[in-house]
This record gives C-alpha cells, structure tokens and sequence, in this order.
C-alpha cells in the first residue's frame, strides 16, 4: 500500500506494508541509515526522528501513521550537517561509538525546541529515554546547555 | 631565523637518538597500498600512511573504532612523529591485512601495542622526506627540520611541502631505525585533540555494521535455542518458507568459534553450539515478522536444568573446600588465628551482558569458494580464521572490512555473529546481513561471569592489618574456551598480584572453578569488574573494623614508593599508585564534612598498564531506598597520555559503563533461559542516573602509555558501594545495589 509524507522537506512515497515501522522504511527502503535501530521497543531512543516536529521512536511509528506528515531524520536536520546541535556536539567531542548520538540529537533538537532554556533536571528528564552505553550523559548536558546558550550545572536535579 | 616559522614544530633529527623498540617494524614497499586505493604518484613508505602531491595525508588506523579513539589517538602518534599538519590528515579504517600486524582490538592494548611502531613509521617517512629536500637543495640533512607537512632549512630559509617532495622521497630506503622525537619535542601527543570522527557521528554517515548495504543481500534474523548447548528436534520452517517476502529457512546446529587472541596463537577455539532456525528475507521488517511464525522444538540438552539459584547453591558448596591457590604469603591461617579483630564477609556479583547499543550484526558474501565479510568486529582476524574453519576455505579467501562498531566493551571479541553470517550466505547462496534484535543480544550474550567470593581478614591489637583471606568461585571464561585447568597462570577469574598483596604478610587467595552452561566472555575489564568490587569494599570493611581512614589505611598498606616487579613485562609502580589516590582524595575534600544521608567512598585499580582512583560522592534516602551518585572525582596516571581527552573520556564512560552495573544490571537464569529480554528488564545506565558531575584529572607523565578503555570500570562499583555506607552505615555486598539493600536496618 501506497504510503506518502514529507521526508527531509521533499515528497516521499512507499509502497510497503502500511504497519511496517517507519524506522524499517527509512533504513531499509529508503536507504536513510542515520537513524538507528537498538531495542525494537521504542526503550533505547536510537531511532529517535521528528514527526511534525516532536520527538518519535520510529521503531514504534507504523508507515501508516505518517501519512501526509513531516518527517525529519537526522540526515534533514541541517543542510550541512551543522546545525546548532550537531555544532555543539563537536565542540562538546560528544560522540564515543556513535551509534546512538542520532537518536540523542534529534531528542535534544526536540527537547530545545520546547524548553529553549532547559535546566539540568529538564535535560535529564527529557533525555532519559536515549540510552548512551558509552557513557557520554556528562558530555551530552553540556552540549544541550551549549546549544542553548544556557550555562552548565544549573537547577541541579536532587 | 624567521619567526614565523613554526618554532614549536621545531624537530631537529639530529639531535635525537635512535630508540630501541620492542615491536618488529616490518619495511614495506610502497606499493603496498594498492589494493586500499592509494594513487599513483603518492609517497607510501610504509603500511601506515601515504602523502600525495598536493599534501594531502592518509593515515590507516590498523584497529577497530569502537567509541574508545583510536581512529584520533592512532594517527595521532604518526603524525606527531611524520610532522605533518593535523588538518589535512585523513584517517583510514585498515581493512584485515597482514600488514597492519596484530589487528586485535581489545584488553586495553592499542596504543600500548602500537605506540613504538607508529612512531617510528612516522619518523621513517620524516627523515625520507628530510632527505628529498636536502638533497634537492644540497644541503646537509641534519641542517633541515620537519614541521606543519613542510621541511624547513634554517639557514637558507628555504621551504618545501611534503607534497612537492613526494616523488623524491619515494625513491629512498626508508631507515628501519630512525630518529625519534623526544617528548618535549611533541606538538600533538599530550594535546587534547577533538576525535576525527565527530562530524560523521553527528551527522548520520558514519557507516556501523547494520548500515552495510550489498546488492542483492537478504536480511536473516535467526531464532536460537533459549538454552545454551540445545539443539533443534523439528520446526515449521516448510510452512514459514511460503510467507511472501521469505527466501530462505535454513537450520543451523554448531558454530564453531575459532577463538584466537591474535593472528595466528591465542587461547584456543572451541564448538559452540548455538542451534537455530534462520529465516531469511528481503528486508528485515519481512524478516522479523516471518520469525515470528517458527515454532521450533528443541532438544534443550542437560544446561536446562541450570537457573540462578543452582549457581548459587554451587557457590556455596564449593567455597567450603580450598581451591587452586593463587596467591600464598606468609601463613594466612595463623595469622588469622591469632589475630585480635576478625572480619569476614560474603560477596557475590551477577552475570552482565555487554548490551552494545548496535546489536550483533554481520554481513556475508560467500561465493565462488570466496567469502567478503563486513564486521563490526574487535577481531578481525579470529572473524577470518573462524569463517575459514566453518567454511572449509583457506582464510587468504576471505577478505574481510572493518565498519565502525556501535559498541564493543568485549562482545565483539567473539565471532558467532561472522560465523552464522558466513554459513547462512553459503547456504543461501546470497550476500546476508544477519540482524540480531535487542532480545538476541541480551539473550545470548557471552557474559561476564557471575561470582561468589568469601573474604576473611585480621586485625592485630594495634589496629594492623596482617592477614587477608579470599577464595573466590566462578565458572571460567579460560575453561570455556580452551578446555583447560585451573592454574595459578591462566584460565582463572582471580588474579595473585591484586591488591593489597605486597603489602600484608600473610595473605592467600584461591580460586574455585564453578560448572556453568552459560557461555562466557569479556565484559569491559573482565575479572577485574567483579573482584575490584569484592576486594576494594572489603578493604573498606576492614578500614572501618580497624577504625582507620580508608585512604589512609590503602595507602599504608600499598607502602612506600616502589617498583614491584610481577616477572615478564608486568610491573606495579607503587608511587604512580600512590600518586592518583593522593590527588582523588585531595580533589574530592577526602575527609571534609559531608550534609546527613551523603557519603564517600574511595576505590582503586591498577592495571592494564595505567593506575586509576576514584571517589564517588552519593546521597541515599534510605526511607524510600533510593540513592543518587552526585559527583565522582577519577585520577588516572596512564603514562604518556596520547589525546588526554579521549583519556578523559574514556573515564567518563568508564564510571558511567561500570555504574550500570553498580546500579542496574544483572542477568539471570531460569531452566537454562536468560531470563532479561530488552531494556526494560536488563536495565542499564540512563542520564537521570547518570552523576551530575564527573571530574577526571589526568596526571602529566612520560612513561610509556598504558591502556585507558578498561582501568576506569573497576573502581566505580566499590567507590559507590563504600559510599553508601558511609552516608548510611549499610554494607553493599551484591551488585546491582538493590532498594533494599539500602532499607534493611
């Protein structure tokens, strides 16, 4: 069945199974491997994407229920690859492994794009469905109070 | 002399002398980077790195990028030695190839292996382009130095680039003993330098196993027997077969693991039998919901039996009789005897698994007696060896390409995935990814073993420790592998020289091998995860039982400043040890007052080449059982640190990787079934409980580099532990730290 939303700013159309999770779309259909599969289970956060402009675990997002909306991967989010995040991701040296910094990026994209001005218990909480088994959380605070212009270490969560 | 002139890049060759080096460096000819692509035209000297015309320098790293750096820290330390511009380097992930030498990458050893011959590959390529410009110009070599890709003639101010000196330098013999740096002479190794592969990483492009894509690949997803060592009695694969989308089912009874720690010698290899029913597809969405259909019967075998509480009533009895000794100094049993003040307690850790958040993966193409592997593998070579053996083809048919790996932390030392990806390739006769999910890799996982430790010590009357029992069980990863016995040498989960031996007079430790049908591998500092725990919250035991400061007890148990030699290379430098548990204790205001329901705790690990200390800070609220670990403070002296910080980091990751295990983790086993599937019930570490703070100090040294990936694991649990019981005078003695560990009076 015919599925068609927005990918990236530009017009897609699938022909898959319409309860074929966006992240298989995207990864194996699509060829779009920035977002990543880790637990099947929308519990790890690695295959994190934006739909309409919230967060999304795409291994739980079925094709259907995307239809005719906007779709934002970790491959759209900037032109250039640097957006403000990715930017402060560099200068922060965030990424061990990387697997799951696609995931954690899209979520940090959409945690700012709420709380502009995030405290560390916001990022903590926001951020917590992202698993990092390489252990960046210290590095992934201070990229997001970067990015956000905020300064690290306030409102310390108890 | 201009003073634009890059002064800091200053190498005068002359004034360095030749260094003996412990690691064979093999000369290549300079064509020898033909089949990685090199270009016609280039400057080649060696395996490690090429310069071309317009100066452009490919650096190959030679192990596998797993989060640790070495993808910055490897090419780091040619180009220090080459001189070149850090900008223009592009790094290269070596494929399997004998040139790149020993490709393994794990126990903490890839700068510790590689640093001598990446310095001196460097350097050789530096001298052969000294050379080309000092003869082009006429002057003597030694008058010319290296900096910033450029050669420089001081007293003519002439200039060239490396890559107007390509074609010259290509010509010569590179020298198999050149000229090294000193390091006060170093420019980038001891510079916090940001890793090469950050933009890819932020961006979506990095390329990890899954992200392989070969023509015509079908995805396998692979139902495997619950039980360990069961086999497959019947399944429905006929029926699942005509599923839309399917191509294949195949059966698979045995992989056999060639288990080589290195190229050609390691450890052994053994059968491991893993039975399962593969389905095949075009895509892995097709793929996983055909494995739903399987109904498989297996014949379980005897490991069906086996469950948590089995091991432990194993524990139990076998720590009632002496074990293999490996470790006896003076006369434990006296001492003990007559000793003034007796503690002894039980401790026990549980099996791990690595839970790498790329799941198993591999993908195959067997063809014309021919196999072209892609592997997000530690071991390239052991991938290699263990697919020719499955195969029953010569391993120099096998080419094999090295992806970034989302995770490695050991599980990735073990080939299963390459083997199961290579026979179902031949079998169905197509390129295969295999696709673990999440449930398969928790599931059947080659996991840190659990253990049950009995710890005995004695005080005399003025407070002195003088004696210290432990006698540890647990089944064995050594066994596993190579079928051999227990020794004191090998193939044992305890080892003789950890601490506090050298420093008390009568001291034994034993080990008792346990039966397990669990299959067994390396967890990010192996032994050392578990007993660092055991042994450094016991000492804290014994500090308290003594009424002595923690820090001041280990340090007057480690002694004076000494070097303690442990035979072959191994060697613990007792002032380095000293130094880091001085500076954590400092750091973190050791001994300053604390607010009511917070603590601190203190713990240490020497190995892997490198001496970390660590102090965690925690809160506990013991009315609801919950605790927060708010700060930890870690000095590591790793010798000369290469990117002080990817050391920093690895520290980082370190303590957060070895508090999922403080506070979270553990796997279980009910009729021979891992009982955990996914995150939710094999918990690990997330941001929330993720300390606010850590702080890591990196002391300044000029020793030979030590490893960095694994030292940072083992103090983190215990500092935790003896933390909680200084803010709630509750003893921690199982990991993970349960509620109620905290609540019980």
């Amino acid at each position: 069945m015919a599925t068609t939303f927005i990918l990236n700013g530009k017009s897609q159309t699938v022909d898959v199974s319409p309860d074929m999770p966006l992240l298989w779309v995207l990864r194996d259909t699509l060829d779009k491997t920035g977002t990543k599969f880790g637990c099947g289970a929308g519990l790890c956060g690695a295959c994190t994407v934006h739909i309409n402009g919230e967060a999304a675990r795409s291994c739980q997002t079925a094709i259907s229920a995307v239809a005719g909306k906007k779709v934002t991967t970790i491959e759209g989010l900037s032109a250039n690859g640097l957006h403000p995040v990715q930017q402060a991701w560099i200068a922060e040296d965030v990424p061990q492994c990387g697997y799951c910094q696609s995931g954690q990026i899209m979520s940090a994209v959409a945690l700012l794009a709420k709380k502009p001005n995030p405290t560390d218990a916001d990022i903590d909480d926001f951020m917590s469905g992202n698993i990092c088994r390489c252990g960046t959380y210290q590095r992934i605070r201070k990229a997001i109070h970067r990015a956000a212009g905020t300064p690290a270490g306030q409102a310390k969560s108890a | 002399m201009s003073s634009v002139w890059p002064r800091r890049a200053f190498v005068k060759s002359a004034a360095v002398g030749g260094v003996a080096l412990l690691v064979p460096f093999h000369l290549r000819a300079r064509l020898n980077h033909d089949t990685n692509g090199a270009d016609a035209g280039t400057f080649a000297p060696n395996a490690w790195l090429e310069i071309s015309a317009n100066d452009q320098v490919r650096i190959w790293c030679g192990k596998s990028e797993m989060g640790q750096g070495v993808r910055t820290s490897l090419p780091m330390i040619v180009a220090e030695e080459l001189c070149c511009d850090w900008r223009n380097v592009q790094v290269v992930q070596a494929d399997l190839q004998p040139r790149y030498g020993e490709q393994l990458t794990g126990g903490s050893l890839s700068v510790r292996t590689s640093y001598a011959s990446l310095r001196k590959a460097g350097a050789a390529a530096r001298e052969m382009l000294l050379s080309a410009a000092a003869a082009e110009w006429g002057v003597d070599q030694k008058e010319c130095y290296a900096a910033l890709s450029e050669v420089l003639h001081a007293n003519s101010q002439r200039r060239a680039r490396y890559g107007s000196l390509v074609a010259r330098a290509a010509k010569l013999t590179a020298s198999p003993d050149p000229p090294l740096k000193s390091p006060s002479q170093f420019t980038l190794i001891g510079h916090p330098t940001p890793r090469t592969d950050t933009k890819l990483k932020v961006s979506g492009q990095a390329k990890f196993g899954l992200d392989v894509r070969v023509p015509g690949m079908l995805i396998a997803c692979v139902e495997r027997c619950p039980v360990f060592g069961g086999s497959v009695r019947s399944s429905n694969a006929e029926e699942v077969k005509k599923i839309p989308g399917v191509r294949a089912v195949l059966e698979q009874n045995s992989v056999h693991l060639t288990h080589h720690f290195g190229e050609e010698s390691g450890p052994g290899s053994r059968n491991y039998t893993c039975a399962s029913v593969a389905v095949l597809a075009d895509s892995t969405w097709a793929a996983m919901q055909a494995r739903k259909k399987l109904k498989v019967e297996w014949d379980e075998g005897p490991s069906a039996q086996e469950s948590t509480a089995s091991l432990r009533d194993q524990f139990q009895k076998l720590l009632a009789a002496p074990g293999t000794v490996m470790r006896n100094d003076g006369d434990f049993d006296k001492a003990f005897a007559s000793s003034a003040k007796k503690i002894e307690a039980i401790y026990e850790v549980p099996f791990l698994a690595h839970a790498t958040m790329e799941p198993m993966n591999c993908t195959a193409h067997v063809h014309d007696g021919k196999c072209e592997i892609w592997a997000p593998t530690q071991i390239p070579g052991a991938a290699a060896n263990s697919v020719a053996q499955a195969l029953g083809i010569p391993r120099g048919n096998i080419q094999l390409h090295v992806t970034f790996l989302g995770g490695g932390f050991g599980r990735r030392l073990i080939q299963d995935y390459a083997v199961e990806a290579a026979l179902l390739s031949r079998d169905a006769r197509a390129p295969v990814q295999v696709v673990w999910s999440r449930e398969d890799d928790v599931r059947h996982d080659f996991y840190r073993p659990a253990s049950y430790h009995v710890l005995r010590a004695g005080l005399d009357a003025s407070g002195q420790l003088v004696a210290w029992f432990h006698r540890g069980a647990s089944p064995s990863i050594g066994v596993f592998y190579n079928g051999t016995g227990i020794s004191p040498q090998g193939a044992a989960e305890m080892n003789g020289p950890d601490f506090p031996a050298f420093g008390i007079p009568n001291m034994r430790t034993e080990f008792v091998l346990a039966q397990s049908g669990m299959p067994l591998g390396y967890w990010r500092s192996v032994e050392n995860s578990g007993n660092q725990f055991v042994i450094s919250s016991f000492f804290d035991e014994v500090a308290f039982a003594a009424q002595r400061d923690p820090v001041e007890l280990r340090l007057a148990v480690l002694g004076p400043a000494r070097k303690i030699s442990l035979g072959g290379d191994g060697t613990i430098d007792v002032g380095r040890g000293r130094q880091v548990i001085e500076v954590v204790a400092e750091k973190a205001g050791w001994g300053t007052p604390l607010p009511k329901g917070t603590g601190r705790g203190i713990a240490a690990h020497f190995g892997y080449g490198s001496y970390v200390a660590q102090v965690a800070e925690v809160a506990c609220d013991a009315s609801r059982g919950t605790l927060r670990v708010q700060r930890v403070i870690c000095a590591i002296d790793c010798g000369q640190a290469i990117n002080p910080s990817g050391v920093q980091a690895q520290m980082e990751g370190a303590i957060n990787f070895g508090l999922a295990a403080a506070l979270k983790s553990a796997i279980t086993v009910q009729n021979g079934r891992v009982q955990q599937s996914n995150f939710h019930d094999y918990e690990v570490l997330r941001m929330k409980d993720s300390p606010p703070v850590i702080e890591v100090h990196v002391i300044s040294s000029s020793e030979p580099p030590g490893g960095c990936g694994e030292p940072g694991v083992p103090p983190i649990a215990p500092a935790v532990a003896n933390a909680v019981f200084a803010a709630t005078g509750r003893r921690i003695r199982r990991l993970p730290i349960r509620s109620a560990d905290l609540m019980q009076a």
